[in-house]
């Protein structure tokens, strides 16, 4: 019987999530740059604030948990009340759910990117990349928007990039392209894409104010 | 198009948005996987692609990149697989309608961790439901299974 090592399936997902930060996936978003000092302070914490609402929403905080990985239900579909992913799911320390039952078992994997594969509102979203938790340094979830702000431009906890890199990164990841097209009767995270970038970029150039 | 399920090639003519689980059972007449929800809430459709538990209700044929095994395909009559016999011994099963499933993602579970706590059996488990609430004897059948395979 095959036997799959647990290290070895895990290194392989991290894998695959890295290639596709290393790659263009065709999308027609750009970088736009603002040279520094071309902020202000003002403007700048106004485009913090405008990344804190899509980092907040339940699109994306749903998945920004913390260290006992277990995945959020939250937002306009579930009520007025959060609560944790209903089937008692822990994504475990792989943050793909490994050690005990993967989160792609569910959330399959598509061949590539269909803005129609997440049609059926109660379903399972799925896109072209192995569904899995953010890393547990972007712990989002509940959080405040100064210490979201901290944290994502501590290199230690944003996997030592420079804001111009998380800006990149976001057009690269795949489950976050799902976040603003999430299907179904699903809330889109707020803003677009393009927006949330350009808001990083601009709160970049004033000097990452953060607020109180 | 063609895919691969228990070690056969098969030519089916569908709609690539087709789900798995159809294709299995209303094309191939393979009817040991089961329909539940269709939503990814119950289990009841898991199968194994390349080796790993997946809910063949959520697998739109056209995204399949892989071998499929279903319960026909896990162990054969001659010989169960390991998890089949602890399902046996323990009597499992009630109505058996969930027990394809159970199996499947025991099974697929039990290749990542072959000496699980009660916890961990809990957290691979609970995805998979049972109207008749087996839950204790599939507690009990894993273990048994584990401990065959670390002895095996
Ligand atoms: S029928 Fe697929 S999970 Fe219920
Ligand atoms: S044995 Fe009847 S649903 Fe599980």
């Amino acid at each position: 019987m095959k036997k799959l090592s647990l290290a070895v399936l895990a290194a392989s997902f991290a894998f695959v999530s890295h290639a596709f930060a290393a790659e263009a996936v065709g999308t027609n978003r750009v970088i736009n740059e603002f040279p520094d000092g071309s902020i202000s302070q003002e403007e700048g914490l106004e485009n913090w604030q405008k990344f804190f609402e899509v980092a907040s929403h339940p699109r994306c905080a749903n998945c920004h948990v913390g260290a006992d990985h277990k995945p959020m239900w939250s937002g306009p579909s579930f009520g007025d009340k959060a609560r944790v992913h209903g089937m008692n799911i822990n994504a475990g320390e792989s943050r793909i759910g490994a050690e005990t039952l993967l989160c792609s078992t569910c959330h399959v994997t598509l061949k590539e990117p269909d803005p129609n594969a997440n049609s059926i509102a109660h379903a399972a979203p799925k896109v072209a990349m192995a569904w899995q938790l953010a890393p547990v340094e972007a712990e989002w979830f509940g959080k405040s928007s100064s210490y979201i702000c901290n944290q994502l431009k501590d290199p230690t906890r944003n996997g030592e990039r420079t804001i111009k890199e998380v800006a990149i990164h976001l057009d690269h990841d795949l489950i976050l392209h799902w976040a603003w097209e999430p299907g179904g009767t699903r809330e889109p995270a707020p803003h677009s894409l393009q927006e949330t970038m350009d808001a990083l970029m601009k709160w970049s150039a004033a000097g990452t104010p953060c607020p109180e | 198009m063609k895919l691969t399920v228990n070690g056969n090639t098969e030519e089916v003519n569908v709609e690539p948005d087709m789900p798995l689980l159809w294709v299995l059972r209303d094309e191939l007449g393979i009817t040991g996987v089961k329909y539940g929800c269709g939503i990814a809430q119950c289990g009841a459709c898991t199968v194994h692609v390349d080796g790993v538990a997946v809910r063949s209700c959520q697998m739109r044929v056209g995204d399949l990149d892989g071998e499929v095994t279903t319960i026909e395909g896990l162990g054969s009559a001659e010989k169960l697989h390991i998890v089949q016999e602890a399902w046996i011994e323990h009597q499992v099963a009630q109505c058996g309608y969930c027990q394809s499933g159970q199996i499947m993602q025991a099974a697929s579970f039990l290749e990542f961790n072959d000496d699980p706590t009660d916890e961990e059996i809990d957290t691979a488990m609970s995805a998979n439901l049972c109207r008749c609430g087996t839950y204790p004897r599939i507690r009990t059948a894993i273990k048994t299974a584990a401990k065959n395979i670390r002895e095996a």
